[in-house]
C-alpha cells in the first residue's frame, strides 16, 4: 500500500511539474516514476529501457520503482496502470500548453504593439519639436496630453512633468487658456480660432513677441463611443512667431513712407517756385533766373533720390547688373576728387589722396567703386567746416586679402547715439539736417554695394569736433557664393 | 488794409521754402522773419512779436510743434496764431494741437497762393476777435 500511495504522490508531482509548465518547455528531463510489483518486476529488467539516465526507486531498501525521464519506460513498464493516467496528464498538459502559448503570443504582440505606438509617439514628437511653431494638444478635459520643444520653453511648461494637468494650471497666459477652454466648449470641430497674440519669450525686442494663434478643436478619433457629446477629444494650438514678418512688413511701411516724405520737400520747392514763375512773382531777371536754378537743383535732388533707392532696391532685391573687371582704386580715387574739387573748393577744403607705390587692384563693379569713393567724399565734404581737410587713404589688407580704403576728414563728427544708425536708410542726424542737404540713402547705397555686391566690410570711427573716418574693403578676389 | 503791414515769422529747415514764402507775401505787401529751425524761429518770435508764424512740422532743436506750444506756454504769443506747413502724409491728431494756438495746417508740397490766402484770412480773424475784445472792455 505504501508502495502504490508513493507512486501516486510520485505520479502527481510529475504531474504538477506539467502543470507548472515546465516538462515540455523546460530544458530539465521530465521524470516519470514507474511502479515495480511481482512479475512486472521480474521482466522490467527484461523489457529494454529506454532512458540513459534511469534508475531505481527504493523506499526502505526495497524496489518499488524506476524512475525515468522516458514516458515509454513507464507504459512498458506498467501499460495498465500508468498509460491512462499519463494521457490524461498529457492532455491536460497539452491544453495547458496551447493556452500560455496563445497568451505568451499575444503578450509578445501586444508588448511589439506597445513599443510601436511608443516609438511612434516619440517619432511624432521628435517631428513636432523639429518645429518652430509651438504645439499644445489638450484632450477633451482640457488636460494637456502633448507640448512640444519650443512650446515648453515658451510657455515655460515644464517638459516632463505636465502630463495630464490642467491647461488652466500650466499656462500664466490667460487669454490664451481662456481661448482654448472657449474652443473646447464652443462644441464646433469645423470652427478655428485665429488671433494674434503677445507673449514673452519670442524673437522680438526685449523678449516680447507677436504670436499667431491658431486653435482648433479636434474630433475624438480614439473611439467609436466618443466620451463627448459633441465628439470633441480635444483642442490644438498653433503658436507661430510673426515678429519679424511683421517688422519687415513695417520696414516696408515706413520705407514707402519715408520715400514720400523725402520727395515731398523738393517737390515742394519746385511746385511752389513754378507757382510763383506763373504768377509773375518774380520781379526781375536775376529773380527768374534764380528761381530757375532753384527748380533745377530740386530737380537734380528728386532725381539722386529715385536712382539711390532704385539702387538699393535693385540690390536688395538681387537684380542689380554687375560688371566685374580689375579696378585700380587708385585711379578712382584720383578721378573722383577730380570731379569733387569745385565742390570742396568753394569751403576751402583740402583734398588729398595718400597710397603707397604698390598696385591696389581687386575684382568689382567701377562705376559702383566710383559711386562709393564719391558718397563717403561728398558727405566728408559737406560735413567738414570751411578750410578744413578730407583725405582718401588707399592701401592693401593682407589679413583679409583686401585693397582698404579709407575717408577721413575733420568735420563735425558723428554723436555716439548716432553711429549705428548712420548707415540705416533714411537716417540723418537730426541736428546736421541744417548744415547740409541729404537724401539719408548715400551711406545705406554705399553699404549695400561693398557688403551685398562685393562681399567687404565697411565701418566709420568718429569723434563728435574732431571728425570722422569712414571705411571699406574690398576683397582681391570675388567669390562666388 | 491793416495786415499788409503785418509782420509773418516763416520757420523752415529748407531755405528755399523760406525764401520763396517770405517773396510771396512780400509782394503781398507783408513784412517777414525768416529762420531755420523751431529754436531759431522761438527766438525772432520773441524779439519780433509778429502777427502770425507760419512754421514746418519736422525740424531740427524744436519742431514746429514745440515751437507753437512753446509760443502758447508765454503770455506775450499766446495768441499769435500759427499755420503749418506739414511734409508728412498724415494728419495731425488733436493730441499735437492741444495748447498751442495752430489755427491751420496745410500739407507739402503746397501752394504759395493758397498760403497767402490762409495767411489773409487767420490775420482777418484775429483782427475781428481784437475788435470784438476791445469792444467788450469798452462796453
Amino acid at each position: 500500500m505504501l508502495a502504490v500511495a508513493s507512486v501516486v504522490g510520485a505520479i502527481a508531482g510529475f504531474a504538477g511539474t506539467l502543470l507548472a509548465g515546465q516538462a515540455f518547455v523546460s530544458a530539465l528531463p521530465a521524470w516519470s516514476v514507474v511502479p515495480i510489483g511481482g512479475a512486472l518486476a521480474a521482466s522490467l529488467f527484461v523489457l529494454p529501457i529506454a532512458s540513459l539516465l534511469a534508475s531505481d526507486l527504493k523506499l526502505a531498501k526495497r524496489r518499488i520503482g524506476l524512475l525515468s525521464d522516458e514516458r515509454d519506460d513507464a507504459v512498458a513498464a506498467c501499460p495498465r496502470l500508468v498509460g491512462p493516467i499519463i494521457q490524461g496528464v498529457e492532455e491536460l498538459a497539452r491544453a495547458w500548453r496551447d493556452r500560455h502559448a496563445e497568451a505568451s503570443a499575444r503578450a509578445k504582440e501586444l508588448e511589439v504593439r506597445v513599443k510601436v505606438a511608443e516609438a511612434e509617439r516619440r517619432y511624432a514628437e521628435a517631428v513636432l519639436d523639429t518645429l518652430k511653431d509651438a504645439v499644445i494638444v489638450a484632450d477633451g478635459f482640457n488636460e494637456l496630453t502633448m507640448a512640444n520643444r519650443c512650446a515648453t520653453r515658451l510657455l515655460g511648461i515644464d517638459e516632463g512633468g505636465f502630463s495630464h494637468a490642467k491647461l488652466q494650471d500650466l499656462l500664466v497666459d490667460e487669454r490664451l487658456s481662456q481661448e482654448i477652454d472657449e474652443a473646447l466648449r464652443s462644441g464646433r470641430i469645423a470652427r478655428q480660432r485665429h488671433f494674434e497674440h503677445q507673449l514673452n519669450g519670442g524673437a522680438g525686442e526685449g523678449g516680447e513677441a507677436i504670436y499667431d494663434v491658431t486653435i482648433s478643436a479636434l474630433p475624438d478619433v480614439t473611439t467609436e463611443t466618443p466620451e463627448r457629446e459633441d465628439g470633441i477629444g480635444g483642442v490644438v494650438a498653433i503658436l507661430r512667431d510673426v515678429s519679424r514678418e511683421r517688422e519687415i512688413s513695417q520696414m516696408k511701411t515706413d520705407f514707402v513712407s519715408q520715400a514720400s516724405h523725402e520727395l515731398r520737400t523738393p517737390l515742394s520747392s519746385i511746385s511752389a517756385y513754378i507757382e510763383m514763375l506763373i504768377d509773375s512773382e518774380a520781379g526781375d531777371e536775376e529773380s527768374r533766373q534764380e528761381f530757375y536754378q532753384v527748380i533745377r537743383a530740386e530737380t537734380d535732388r528728386v532725381t539722386r533720390m529715385i536712382d539711390n533707392m532704385l539702387n538699393i532696391s535693385r540690390i536688395e532685391a538681387g537684380i542689380v547688373q554687375i560688371e566685374r573687371t580689375e579696378v585700380d582704386f587708385v585711379e578712382a580715387a584720383r578721378g573722383v576728387l577730380e570731379t569733387m574739387r569745385p565742390q570742396a573748393a568753394l569751403k576751402s577744403i583740402k583734398l588729398i589722396e595718400k597710397s603707397g607705390p604698390l598696385v591696389y587692384t581687386a575684382q568689382a563693379d567701377r562705376d559702383m567703386i566710383q559711386q562709393v569713393i564719391t558718397n563717403l567724399v561728398s558727405n566728408a565734404v559737406k560735413y567738414t567746416p570751411e578750410g578744413g581737410r578730407v583725405t582718401v587713404t588707399i592701401e592693401n589688407d593682407d589679413a583679409t586679402r583686401s585693397v582698404l580704403v579709407g575717408v577721413q576728414d575733420t568735420g563735425l563728427g558723428i554723436p555716439p547715439e548716432a553711429i549705428d544708425r548712420v548707415f540705416d536708410k533714411f537716417y540723418r542726424i537730426e541736428n546736421y539736417k541744417r548744415v547740409a542737404k541729404g537724401t539719408g540713402l548715400g551711406l545705406n547705397l554705399v553699404k549695400h554695394v561693398v557688403e551685398t555686391v562685393h562681399r567687404g566690410g565697411v565701418g566709420v570711427e568718429s569723434e563728435v569736433g574732431m571728425g570722422s573716418r569712414f571705411w571699406f574693403t574690398i576683397p582681391y578676389v570675388h567669390e562666388r557664393v | 488794409m491793416s495786415e499788409r503791414n503785418s509782420t509773418v515769422l516763416i520757420v523752415d529747415d529748407e531755405s528755399h521754402i523760406t525764401h520763396v514764402v517770405a517773396l510771396k507775401l512780400q509782394n503781398a505787401g507783408f513784412e517777414t522773419v525768416t529762420a531755420g529751425d523751431g529754436e531759431e524761429g522761438l527766438e525772432l518770435a520773441v524779439q519780433h512779436g509778429p502777427d502770425l508764424v507760419i512754421t514746418d512740422l519736422q525740424m531740427p532743436y524744436m519742431s514746429g510743434i514745440e515751437l507753437a506750444k512753446a509760443m502758447y506756454a508765454r503770455e506775450d504769443l499766446c495768441d499769435v496764431p500759427v499755420l503749418m506747413l506739414t511734409a508728412r502724409g498724415y494728419a495731425l491728431e488733436q493730441g499735437d494741437l492741444d495748447d498751442t494756438h495752430i489755427e491751420s495746417v496745410l500739407s507739402k508740397p503746397f501752394s504759395p497762393r493758397q498760403v497767402l490766402a490762409v495767411v489773409e484770412e487767420l490775420l482777418e480773424k484775429s483782427a475781428r476777435k481784437a475788435t470784438a475784445q476791445r469792444s467788450n472792455e469798452a462796453a
